[in-house]
C-alpha cells in the first residue's frame, strides 16, 4: 500500500464521515456522491462546541457530587448517600472491587475525560511540540471512555427497580442521578464535537517548516 | 477531471486525514493507517453469512431477554422479581422520566433497532434483493454506532447485586442469561457487517459514474 504522502484537504478532497467515501469538495457543505450526505471537510466550529460542551460537563459534575445520588429508607428513617459516600460505604464493608469499579466509573472517567478533551483543544491552538500521533491515540480512549460513567446510573436504576418491588427497605433515586447523567451526556457530545484531523492540521505546517529548514 | 476518476481509487484516514490508493485486501486483512495508526480498511470474514446467522439468534432470544424476570430478591420471606421492563415501569411511576427513558434507549430500543436493521441489511445482500432505498437505510443504521453503552449497563447488574448482597438474597434469573445473549448477539450481528463492502457494492448497483 503506497501513501500518497498528503492530506485529503491538501488535495480539495473530503472524507464523508458517514459512508468513509473521499469525495471532491466542490462546496461547502458537500454532498457525498455514494450516501447522498451533507458533510464538510472539517466539523465546524470542532473547538468551540468542544469547548462548550466541556464546560456543562464540569458544571453539571458538581450538583452530581453535591446531592444525593441514592436515599435507602429503612424503618421510616432515610439515609441519603452521594457517589464519594456510597463508596465510602462499600470501603468500610470490605467490597474493594466494587468500591474501586465505582470510584473508577464515577469519578476518575469523567474528570479523566473531561481534562482529556481540554487538553487537545489547547493543542489544537497551541500546536506548541505537538505529538500527533500520541494525541490522536488520547482521542481514541476518550471516546471509548464515554459511556462508561453511566454505571452508577444504572445500578441507581436497578435498585430502585428491583427494591421498589419489596416491602421492608425502599430505596429512592436522589437529584444527583439527573446531574450525573447530564454530565456523561455532556461529556459525550462534547468528545463528538471534536475533531481529531485538526491535530494533523498543525502537524503538517511544523513539518513543511522542517522539511524547508533541511 | 482526473480528480473525479481517482476518487475510487483512493481512501483516506478518518483520524488524520492522509491519502493512501486504496489496497486491495483479502478477507480477514486490515490496512493501517502509517501516520496515525488507526485502522484504515478492513476486510471482513464471510461478513453477510455470520451478520445473518447472529441476527436471527438474537431475534430468537428478544422476547425472554427483555420480558422475563433478570432480578429476584427475597425480602422478609417474600420473593419479588424484576424484568427489565418492569425497571423501566417502575421508574416511569417514580417520576425519573429521564432515566427510563435513557434504559429504555439503550437496553431495549437501540439494541433491538440494531438487530433488525443487522437482519435487514444481511438478508438483502444474501438474497440479492437489494432496492435503492438501501443507501439511505445503511446510512441511517450507522448512527446507531455511538449507542453501544450495553455492556456498562451489564456490569451496572452485577454491581447493584452487590449493594443488594447486604441483607437480602439476590437471585439470578433466566431473564439475564437471555438479556445478555440477546446483547452479545445484537452486537455482533453489527459488528460483523463489512461497512466498506457494503457501500462499494451499492455504489456499483446504484450509482452512475457520468452523473
Ligand atoms: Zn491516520
Amino acid at each position: 500500500m503506497s501513501s500518497l504522502m498528503t492530506t485529503a484537504k491538501q488535495n480539495g478532497l473530503g472524507l464523508c464521515p458517514k459512508c468513509h467515501k473521499v469525495n471532491k469538495i466542490e462546496s461547502e457543505p458537500q454532498q457525498c456522491s455514494r450516501c447522498h450526505g451533507w458533510f464538510y471537510p472539517r466539523k465546524r466550529n470542532s473547538i468551540q462546541y468542544t469547548l462548550a460542551w466541556n464546560i456543562a460537563a464540569l458544571l453539571s459534575f458538581i450538583p452530581a457530587n453535591l446531592y444525593p445520588i441514592m436515599i435507602i429508607y429503612s424503618l421510616g428513617i432515610g439515609d441519603e448517600s452521594t457517589i464519594l459516600s456510597g463508596i465510602g460505604q462499600f470501603v468500610d464493608q470490605g467490597l474493594y472491587p466494587i468500591a474501586v469499579i465505582i470510584f473508577t466509573a464515577s469519578i476518575i472517567v469523567p474528570l479523566v475525560k473531561i481534562a482529556g478533551l481540554f487538553l487537545l483543544v489547547y493543542k489544537v491552538q497551541t500546536g506548541v511540540r505537538l505529538k500527533p500521533d500520541k494525541h490522536s491515540k488520547l482521542y481514541h480512549v476518550l471516546e471509548f471512555l464515554g459511556p462508561w460513567s453511566m454505571l452508577d446510573v444504572f445500578v441507581v436504576a436497578l435498585l430502585v427497580a428491583v427494591v421498589e418491588l419489596g416491602i421492608i427497605t425502599s430505596v429512592a433515586a436522589g437529584p444527583a442521578i439527573n446531574y450525573f447523567t447530564l454530565t456523561v451526556i455532556f461529556t459525550m457530545i462534547a468528545a463528538n464535537s471534536f475533531d481529531p484531523r485538526l491535530l494533523w492540521d498543525k502537524k503538517e505546517i511544523n513539518d513543511d517548516m522542517f522539511k524547508g529548514k533541511q | 477531471m482526473d480528480n473525479r476518476l481517482n476518487t475510487k481509487h483512493i481512501v483516506a484516514c478518518h483520524l488524520c486525514d492522509a491519502l493512501y490508493d486504496k489496497p486491495h485486501l483479502k478477507q480477514g486483512q486490515t490496512a493501517k493507517c502509517n501516520r496515525c495508526g488507526s485502522t484504515l480498511v478492513e476486510r471482513k470474514v464471510d461478513s453477510i453469512n455470520r451478520s445473518f446467522y447472529w441476527s436471527i439468534a438474537g431475534i430468537i432470544l428478544l422476547a425472554p431477554g427483555i420480558l422475563l424476570p433478570i432480578i429476584g430478591v427475597t425480602l422478609a420471606k417474600q420473593y419479588h422479581h424484576a424484568s427489565l421492563l418492569d425497571c423501566v415501569v417502575v421508574l416511569i411511576e417514580r417520576g425519573f422520566f429521564m432515566i427510563a427513558t435513557l434504559l429504555f434507549l439503550f437496553a431495549i430500543a437501540v439494541p433491538v433497532v440494531r438487530l433488525f436493521g443487522a437482519f435487514y441489511i444481511s438478508f438483502s445482500f444474501k438474497y440479492n434483493r437489494l432496492k435503492p432505498s438501501m443507501l439511505n437505510f445503511f446510512r441511517a443504521y450507522h448512527h446507531l454506532d455511538n449507542w453501544a453503552m450495553l455492556n456498562v449497563f451489564m456490569l451496572g447488574i452485577v454491581v447493584s447485586m452487590y449493594k443488594l448482597l447486604d441483607d437480602t438474597e439476590l437471585t439470578i434469573n433466566l431473564g439475564l442469561f437471555s438479556f445478555t445473549l440477546f446483547l452479545i448477539t445484537s452486537t455482533m450481528a453489527s459488528t460483523t457487517l463489512d461497512q466498506d463492502y457494503i457501500w462499494d457494492k451499492l455504489e456499483r448497483e446504484f450509482i452512475d459514474d457520468d452523473s
